[in-house]
């Protein structure tokens, strides 16, 4: 079915319980005046039997897109924050200790590791780079942990980390697409799509899928990785931005208050349901019904964006700054969006795309500062969610599109002016937290340096699977048609991450 | 559906390949035996693949003896371990049937559709009342194998909104609206799509479209996404949209145009059409790689834009469902992979344009003097060196440095420091120019031959440079074949080793200026080096690598670009038509191939475009993919027609076509559904009523703006900056901001916005507008809040609201009432009914209560803290407002 039929079927099925629908519809502002936003649109479609009754894309329900959905099975997380490093960290810095590197430090890099490799700018023999961080264990687990994140140090008995995660891709945008929509092109629905397309969203007036970047640029692979693909677009991540409106043109225009905005929405829906009398065309509906969504979210979305409110001590404990646009204040309104029912957060830091050619590239400057402004509210977030009792039920993933090489990038064979390290997609480290995954266990292990995977190898569709898992799907049945077959997020790849269970 | 199952089901016809066995080897096969991967070392993508014997020593197909086919067997097996296709459902026992029979009937491969050349198709013989052109024929012949009846012609109304929102993306103008209107003759529409289509909004609205396959942008996209001056490219096709330019001729300069005998400066800036690929600024990026990336973008968008056809999976391995095989890839990008183009930040090479009055004036002086006085060659080469700067060897070409550096594409040599600039060939140099910066008015600029422990072969005297760069010049040679040369910067009078001394740019190897014998040579060289040293505007260009200059073309090793395979040479897929005889091997034969009639993909996929923009979908709807895997065409006898009449009848005339389209009666249907059509047809596949379909982007913008007489009809030029919510540029190592533009710039329309890659001005994006880092091949229409929040509370929008209000009132007399239905009949052009006056007279009468009361938010709504509110005023701007955001007046009818 194209995309094109399959919307229209959609559509179809709206055009059937229009006329049920219409009687109502056309006072819902009136009847929810007492509490606006409250009354969901889905609201009044319950127990109209519109269910779909098709085989496939049953889960999708054009007159209700993001009413909440039971998964396949009880699932332990609720909602999912996935926190992406975009440019990819250096493993090799942060969790992954290798002391037989630094015996290695400056020595040319063995033939054996660079035969039939290919590098994003390694040329030539480049020379071995010993790790630019002292390490130390930590925890009950005795996890190791480099001195560039002392706060996280304090939490590592929560964490499941996986220091064997692969990729196959080692440019940033394809790589950056692979972990987020299981196909290094674009064109597939992001996880967070999936997501909200399986379990709809908790709360009716708020996306179910929402992103957050910390100022600066979008992440490589631009919007494609929170794109709805071949999924309805209502599946969509919505961007919220940090400073300036939330969500662009949310504000009415100055002069105009709440009762005229209402009074205009009634009054543009009561036209376009004359219209829809006369066309009947099913797109008229869908309309109405995001005016409506429009309406609520107007409400809703700068409450839960409003991070000013929140009390001293938590800005203390994120490191927030209300009003600018930074990665801490994300990683609050990550914990914020979560409570409120949103389903899937999307966190994307940048300025973590480590080759040394510039200081703020270099792993001993610009790595250093990353690592300062993300150590503290992250760990804020997991200590936060945990003293609220949301760990248990908000999964969270933090992870990068790869790794960096064991060896000192060499761009153009050439020393470059700082330490850097190139893309390395071979082995590098993720680690979840929370929502059902057992605290302090490490998984998989690579090499004495860290370049090649011994066990526990573990791909984008591998975590994919184990996060569908925590939240009660089986990845291999949650399946979309499209194009005349069926697509899942994991393509025809993913095995749950059963190890690192609780 | 009932068609495609009969098709399916095997019977005493012979089987035909494309329509039953293609889909069967597509869907349970070829992702094992065909072009990523090939299992047992077997295909079934060729017929000389699939009858090769497999690994197994077996002959999978023996062509007419199915029984002894080992395919046959294996798609008949019980035994898991040897059934195909291997752990999945076994084929039904239709399928196996079918590939039995044809088999049997001699393994008889078919070319798709969509590969062979365009015939002309015979008109179907239907004959209605309803008919009106021969599109006609052929949709009702479909109808009425279907039992559809096919709806009546809109009223004029609608139909006036709609052929003028088609056509030229705006609301008819009042005196064109008004005459069709006011004419009730026979031939008044025709006559209205005839005005429609000599108006210069008509080249402004398909420019729009144009710009999305075309990638264009006003920035050079990656991290830090600068500035790129290429917005005469963009006037460049609203000219030759509006002038017809037929579109064998559009293609050909916009591909080629630098290849063409004398291009003047139109036909180079076609050529921008493939300079609005990327440019990658970051520092310490591989300007090679880079580039490559550009020249593969290139092919991508050739194929996409032009011929429907997704060809980058064949940058990997051969197309896993069409007939393209890897090397194809690499051949055909060969055509591309001689360009000048270098991924420098200046956007080499650009086109001069000397438009200021005087340097034109100089310029027609000099080539003046040049013509009467030295050879046409030599003209030529002063012409196109001013013109262009080429050709030149970019400093990025340097290596070995020492106390040196590559600072982006720029080469720096320190004091005593010097570089290399390899394989440089001299044959036929007479003089050597290098345009460069310094600080120092002492110095010089050592060039050694092949070896830096030599004499210096030319010693340049450098200067400081106080107006940017500037040129040194010294004879040169003759000296024969390639050589390295060596630079090394001496200045004995500054200290510290690593002090900058020169900067250079790019070096050029020539002949001095011609005619040093005749008159007026010290006037004509005075012109020669003004002209030079002046600042111009540019634009970016293709241009070809002189002979001496020529890259090799190689295969990639699974795509790899620094993996690199044999060696190519340019040529086309073999499954398509056979390159024209006598053409150059170039992207100027490349040109004439794409143009020539025999090709396959071309016409369909422009008619097949016009179509979609029409009717929403496309005859075949996936635009990008006219292959085995894209979506048959719903009217394949259509398109055929089409495609065969546009270049053969309209000679590849656009307006010929789209006046073809917009005649039918077919496209002047009624839009209206009735549940029976809805549920019979809903996705409106065999056109048994008009099109119904949101607006684009642009479009909604400009009928906003068009209908609150805001509108600025001024057309061409620098793109605009209409206002845009702060915060919204991000970008590292880029301090550009948006700055609002002023007076009527601020009412342009959408075609003429600033479009930064990495940030499009917002409302653009909402209403599935798209990035254009890649071409953009569809835009697929969303429905969602955030389009709402935009029309409801963008300013931009804001003031439309305003602009229209003011116009309600000015159209009649104090009557809100009249108001309003003026209003709706100059956005509709018909009468409003009784339930949508209502709706707004009760919105009027609510706002006004509350505007009397409260006068400050009068004024704000009004957008003038300051200014006595009048309540009237605001109470119809919230009006506005709501009119704008109607659903009829967001799609068209």
């Amino acid at each position: 079915m194209t995309q094109n039929e399959l919307h229209n079927q959609q559509l179809v099925k709206e055009a059937e319980i229009a006329a049920m629908q219409y009687h109502t519809r056309r006072h819902f502002i009136k009847e929810s005046a007492m509490g606006l936003g409250a009354l969901a649109l889905g609201y009044l479609f319950d127990g109209c039997g519109s269910k779909s009754t098709a085989a496939d894309n049953s889960l999708f329900d054009a007159a209700n897109p993001l009413a909440p959905k039971p998964p396949m099975f009880p699932g332990k997380a609720k909602s999912v924050i996935f926190i992406h490093m975009a440019g990819a960290p250096s493993q090799l810095e942060l969790f992954s200790y290798k002391p037989e590197l630094s015996k290695l430090d400056g020595q040319d890099c063995p033939q054996s590791l660079l035969e039939g490799k290919k590098f994003a700018f390694i040329r030539g023999v480049p020379k071995m780079l010993g790790p630019q961080a002292a390490f130390k264990q930590y925890g009950q687990s005795g996890m190791w942990l480099s001195d560039n994140l002392p706060h996280l140090s304090t939490v590592v008995d929560e964490i499941a980390m996986l220091q064997a995660v692969t990729t196959d891709q080692f440019n940033h945008a394809p790589a950056q697409l692979l972990m987020h929509s299981g196909s290094a092109r674009q064109g597939r629905p992001s996880m967070g799509s999936w997501v909200t397309y399986g379990l709809g969203s908790e709360n009716k007036n708020l996306p179910g899928f929402v992103v957050l970047t910390s100022g600066g640029n979008n992440p490589d692979a631009g919007k494609a990785i929170w794109g709805s693909g071949f999924l309805p677009s209502v599946y969509q991540g919505v961007q919220c931005r940090s400073e300036g409106d939330p969500v662009l043109f949310i504000k009415d225009p100055n002069g105009m208050d709440r009762d005229i905005r209402k009074a205009s929405i009634e009054a543009i829906n009561k036209i376009n349901q004359d219209e829809y009398t006369e066309y009947k065309d099913p797109e008229i509906l869908s309309r109405i019904a995001q005016y409506e969504m429009a309406y609520k979210m107007q409400v809703s979305v700068p409450e839960v964006m409003n991070i000013s409110d929140e009390p001293a001590y938590i800005h203390e404990m994120y490191g927030t700054k209300p009003g600018e646009a930074n990665f801490a204040n994300n990683v609050l309104l990550a914990r914020k969006l979560v409570e409120k029912g949103v389903r899937f957060v999307q966190l994307f830091d940048w300025g973590w795309d480590t080759h040394g050619d510039s200081a703020n590239a270099a792993i001993e400057v610009g790595l250093i500062n990353k690592c300062r402004s993300v150590d503290k509210p992250i760990t804020a977030l997991l200590l936060d969610l945990k003293q609220r009792g949301l760990l248990d039920e908000t999964l969270v993933v933090w992870g990068a599109e790869f790794g960096r090489t064991p060896m000192r990038e060499n761009r153009d064979g050439k020393t470059m002016p700082f330490k850097g390290r190139d893309h390395h997609g071979e082995a590098f480290s993720m680690w979840m937290a929370g929502g059902g995954i057992k605290g302090g266990i490490t998984y998989g292990e690579t090499d004495e340096i860290g370049y090649s995977i011994v066990n526990g190898k573990t791909e984008a569709f591998d975590i994919q699977a184990t996060i569908l898992n925590q939240l009660g799907f089986d990845h291999e049945k949650l399946t979309y048609e499209s194009q005349g077959r069926p697509f899942r997020l994991t393509d025809v790849y993913g095995k749950v991450i059963r190890e690192i269970i609780a | 559906m009932a068609a495609t199952l009969y098709f399916l089901l095997p019977n005493k016809n012979k089987i035909d390949f494309n329509a039953q066995v293609k889909p069967i080897f597509n869907k349970k096969c070829i992702s094992c035996h065909g072009g990523v991967k090939q299992q047992s070392n077997y295909s079934l993508l060729f017929r000389e693949e699939a009858l090769k014997k497999a690994k197994s020593g077996k002959y999978p197909i023996i062509p007419g003896d199915a029984a002894h086919s080992e395919l046959v067997r294996r798609i008949k097996e019980t035994d898991a371990e040897e059934r195909m296709p291997y752990k999945h459902e076994s084929l039904s026992e239709d399928e196996i049937a079918i590939l039995e029979q044809w088999i049997n009937e001699g393994a008889v491969w078919g070319t798709h559709w969509a590969y062979v050349p365009v015939q002309q198709p015979a008109i179907p013989d239907e004959k209605n009342s309803w008919i009106k052109n021969d599109v006609d024929k052929f949709i009702y012949k479909k109808l009425a194998e279907e039992k559809l009846q096919p709806s009546a012609e809109a009223d004029k109304a609608t139909l006036l909104r709609r052929v003028s929102l088609d056509l030229t993306g705006l609301p008819p103008d009042e005196n064109i609206a008004k005459k069709f209107l006011n004419d009730n003759t026979a031939s008044a529409y025709n006559n209205l799509v005839d005005d429609l289509l000599a108006s210069a909004a008509y080249g402004e609205r398909w420019t729009s479209l144009w710009l999305d396959l075309a990638r264009y942008a006003d920035t050079k996209g990656y991290e830090s996404d600068q500035g790129r001056s290429i917005w005469k490219y963009r006037d460049w096709l609203i000219n030759a949209f509006n002038s017809d330019k037929p579109y064998n001729d559009f293609l050909i300069e916009q591909l080629a145009g630098d290849l063409l005998p004398n291009p003047d400066d139109a036909t180079y800036i076609a050529t921008a059409f493939h300079r609005n690929s990327l440019t990658n600024d970051e520092g310490g990026t591989d300007n090679e790689e880079f580039r490559t990336a550009a020249v593969m973008d290139r092919v991508n968008t050739t194929w996409s834009a032009l011929m429907g056809t997704t060809f980058n999976c064949v940058q990997c391995h051969s197309h896993p469902y069409d007939p393209f095989k890897h090397d194809e890839y690499y051949k055909f990008m060969a055509f591309f992979n001689n360009s000048r183009d270098e991924d420098t930040e200046a956007d080499y090479p650009l086109l001069r344009q000397y438009s200021n009055e005087k340097d034109s004036a100089r310029f027609v002086q000099l080539m003046d003097w040049l013509n009467k006085n030295v050879s046409p060659k030599e003209a030529k080469e002063q012409y196109d060196f001013l013109k262009t700067w080429q050709p030149t060897v970019n400093a990025l070409r340097c290596d070995e440095f020492v106390n040196a550096a590559m600072t982006g594409w720029l080469t720096e040599i320190r004091n005593y420091g010097s570089c290399r600039l390899k394989d440089i060939s001299l044959d036929g140099c007479t003089e050597f120019t290098v345009q460069f910066v310094s600080i120092h008015n002492t110095g010089q600029l050592e060039i050694y031959i092949d070896s830096l422990n030599t004499k210096p072969y030319k010693i340049i005297k450098a200067w400081a440079t106080t107006k940017g760069w500037d040129f040194a010049t010294v004879p040169f040679g003759p000296i024969a074949g390639k050589h390295n040369l060596y630079f090394k910067y001496v200045n004995t009078t500054i200290k510290p080793e690593h002090e900058n001394g020169i900067l250079m740019q790019w070096f050029r190897f020539a002949n001095p200026f011609p005619g040093k014998e005749k008159a007026g040579y010290a006037a004509a060289k005075n012109l020669f080096d003004s002209l030079m040293r002046s600042n111009p505007e540019t634009t970016p260009i293709m241009m070809e690598n002189p002979s001496n200059m020529q890259r090799t073309s190689n295969v990639f090793e699974r795509g790899n670009w620094m993996v690199k395979g044999k060696e190519v040479m340019p040529d086309v897929p073999h499954i398509l038509n056979a390159f024209p005889e006598g053409a150059a091997k170039n992207r100027l034969g490349l040109a004439m191939w794409l143009t020539d009639k025999k090709n396959p993909l071309v016409a369909r996929t422009m008619v097949n475009r016009l179509w979609e923009q029409l009717f929403g979908t496309g005859i075949a709807e996936t635009l990008e993919d006219l292959g085995t895997q894209g979506i048959p065409p719903t009217h394949k006898e259509l398109l055929d027609y089409l495609a065969w009449k546009f270049m053969n009848d309209d000679n590849w005339s656009i307006k010929k076509l789209l006046k073809e389209i917009v005649l039918s009666a077919t496209y002047r249907q009624d839009s209206k559904i009735n549940e029976a059509l809805l549920k019979k047809d809903p996705n409106n596949k065999f056109y048994a009523r008009g099109p119904r379909v949101r607006l684009s982007a642009e479009q909604l913008r400009d009928q906003g703006l068009q209908v609150s007489n805001l509108l600025s009809r001024k057309m061409y030029g620098m793109p605009v900056m209409p206002f845009q919510p702060e915060g919204i540029w991000h970008n590292p190592y880029n301090d550009a901001k948006w700055k609002m533009s002023e007076g009527e710039d601020m009412y342009r329309r959408a075609v003429y916005t600033y479009w930064k890659r990495t940030s499009p001005y917002p409302s653009m994006i909402t209403f599935d507008g798209a990035q254009r880092t890649v071409c953009v091949i569809r835009r697929i229409n969303t429905n969602t809040p955030l389009q709402a929040l935009t029309a409801l509370n963008d300013s931009a929008y804001l003031v439309m609201a305003r602009g229209l209000a003011l116009r309600m009132q000015q159209l009649t007399g104090k009557d809100v009432k009249t108001q309003i239905e003026k209003g709706y009949e100059a956005m509709m052009y018909k009468a409003i009914s009784d339930a949508k006056l209502n709706a707004l007279m009760e919105l009027y009468n609510i706002s006004l209560a509350k505007y009397k009361r409260d006068n400050k938010a009068a004024s704000e709504i009004l957008g003038d803290k300051n200014k006595p509110a009048n309540a009237e005023t605001a109470a119809m701007v919230v009006v506005a407002n709501a009119m704008l955001n109607t659903d009829e007046w967001l799609n068209k009818n």
